[in-house]
């Protein structure tokens, strides 16, 4: 904010016309404005959240929430590990199915495929990654869970049709973050590998995925938010059954779908107990941000 | 596509609630009606909504099923004029002012999947069944195939009088698969061999979906109509509109109007349930 300086742009504007000044100003104000209330939005609803589930500490105690096996709302119980193994669960496997297959993508376009297929190919993971999550659960709940029923002579529920739902709803972020981490690896990279003798794949497993490396668990790291934060197409094959499932093919639930399906109806502890989920959940948001943050800091 | 009723109405509450509660309460809220809660009920709520509609032009009967717990608390918190329940109100909520009308009769039906060679089951085999002590259907005189149970929300007031009949003091199995509305419970039954579920006997066959459920005898008697109004058929409830008060205006011709033989005698029976004035004898 020095205006002592010939060519700063605010000096050189003052030179131009007042009102251009002013207009320029109140343009940069609006746009103040703007970030100022995502921040303050965000600051508010933590805030919110957090004041809303802190009865859970005083009235119920963090340990019994976040220790308790058993969520039943008949029986006043809130316990959330059930629920945090549910939902540990579900990405996790998500993201077993699906990074391979992203990352597999990523590499094949930016690597392998021609100009002319790379024209169909990208366009059609980005059409993915724009479909609305209930139809994917929509996909998940009619056309997966009863093919899941006939094969496993169960009800469909579980931990696979849901990781396969969620694996197909994370490749197209993880493969678009990939491609252009791996993309942004300068071309002079690989004609010394091949000016080394290196063939093709020689030079993608061990020059130009190693070098992107840093690019790629970013990427993962934003499809496990979005995988975790899931909740319509998860709600829609899961099975809402708040247990340690049996078997991967047993119905269980994860902290979204919960709260989803308690919180029509929820009152007093139970109210209390679904917003101090949902404040877990923002702090694992945080933290996966964080590292995303932190990651990027290490690749520079 | 029934089973997802219960997502649209949220996304119908956000659109519709939103304009109406929030910006022009008081003015619209003289020709609106708002309906919320059971989803056994809803097709009589709509169906007799669409007419009354019809025959009011200018007013608004807004409804949605969201379970019957969620309609109490919407109309004890007055964001609904009438709460709709298909379960009794719980001795806490007898506190709250609500004026219960019954409309009809309902049984509960105890179904699973048509290829179940099991026809019958007795109360307390059932009550065995959904607390997980019977896990295989061998057990209970069927093939050698496990029992999936599908159960209903906590909101859910068929859950509410199903436990309350057949449970008692047991409770349900947490492992079995909770559902959050009646046409998916019926949807998944359906296509699972060994599953089994309950839902209002109104739904074990409506005319909207060629998927089919059997539905079993309880105690040897078999949910028809006639069993269920004469009480013979041992799962039976009430399905209750219940109001902040005596209902007024609007509220209450709304309410006389399912009450009416047109509504009892026309959408009530089409819907699979017993007119009020019939049941319970």
């Amino acid at each position: 904010m020095s205006d002592n300086t010939q060519d700063s742009p605010r000096g050189t504007l003052q030179l131009v016309s007042r009102s251009t000044y002013v207009k320029e100003w109140l343009l940069k104000s609006l746009f103040f404005a703007c970030a100022f209330m995502f921040v303050l939005a965000v600051a508010l609803i933590f805030f919110f959240v957090g004041w809303k589930a802190w009865p859970i500490v005083t009235q119920y105690g963090l340990g019994k929430f976040v220790g308790g096996t058993t969520w039943s709302v008949s029986k006043n119980s809130f316990g959330i590990l059930p629920l945090l193994v549910g939902s540990f669960v579900v990405t996790l496997g998500a993201l077993l199915l699906g990074t391979p297959l992203a990352v597999g993508t990523a590499v094949f376009l930016s690597e392998v495929a021609s100009p002319k297929v790379r024209a169909i190919v990208r366009p059609a993971v980005e059409l993915l990654a724009g479909v609305p999550s209930v139809v994917y659960g929509f996909f998940g709940i009619i056309l997966l869970r009863a093919i899941m029923a006939k094969l496993t002579g169960t009800l469909g529920f579980g931990a696979v049709t849901s990781w396969i739902v969620l694996a197909i709803m994370i490749v197209p972020t993880i493969a678009a973050l990939s491609e252009d981490a791996l993309r942004s690896i300068p071309e002079g990279i690989r004609e010394a590998s091949y000016a080394m003798g290196a063939t093709q794949w020689q030079t993608i497993y061990k020059v130009v995925v190693p070098a992107a490396k840093i690019g790629i668990i970013d990427a993962i790291i934003l499809g496990m938010g979005r995988a975790i934060g899931e909740t319509m197409a998860v709600l829609m094959v899961v099975g809402n059954a708040p247990v340690f499932p049996k078997s991967v093919f047993a119905p269980l639930s994860t902290m979204t779908t919960q709260i989803v399906m308690d919180m029509p109806y929820a009152v007093g502890l139970h109210r209390t107990a679904l917003f101090a989920m949902a404040a877990m959940l923002f702090i694992f948001s945080m933290l996966l941000v964080a590292s995303v943050r932190l990651l990027s800091r290490l690749r520079d | 596509m029934h089973q997802t009723s219960r997502l649209l109405v949220v996304a119908l509450i956000l659109f519709a609630l939103v304009p109406i509660g929030g910006c022009s309460r008081g003015r619209v809220a003289s020709n609106t009606v708002i309906v919320s809660g059971s989803t056994t009920i809803l097709p009589i709520a709509e169906q007799s909504a669409e007419e009354f509609m019809k025959a009011n032009p200018d007013t608004q009967v807004l409804v949605s099923g969201l379970g019957s717990s969620a309609g109490i608390e919407a109309v004890s918190a007055g964001t609904a004029n009438i709460g709709t329940s298909s379960r009794d109100l719980k001795p806490e909520e007898g506190k709250l002012g609500l004026v219960d009308t019954p409309i009809a009769y309902d049984g509960i039906a105890v179904i699973v999947s048509p290829e179940n060679p099991v026809n019958g089951l007795n109360k307390e085999q059932l009550q065995k069944i959904f607390s997980g002590e019977i896990t295989n259907w061998s057990e209970v005189g069927g093939e050698n195939r496990p029992i999936e149970l599908v159960n209903r929300d906590e909101a859910s007031g068929t859950r509410e009088a199903f436990k309350k009949i057949v449970m008692g003091d047991l409770g349900f199995d947490p492992n079995a698969a909770v559902l959050p509305g009646t046409g998916q419970v019926r949807d998944v039954v359906a296509r699972a061999a060994g599953a089994i579920g309950y839902i209002s006997a109104g739904f074990v066959a409506p005319r909207f979906t060629d998927v089919t459920v059997k539905a079993l005898k309880v105690d040897g008697v078999a949910p028809t109509e006639e069993n269920i109004a004469s009480s013979a058929y041992p799962i039976g409830r009430k399905l209750h509109f219940l109001t902040k008060g005596e209902p007024t205006g609007l509220t209450k011709k709304y309410v006389d109007y399912v009450l009416s033989d047109a509504v009892q005698q026309g959408v009530v029976v089409d819907a699979g349930f017993i007119p009020v004035a019939e049941g319970g004898k």
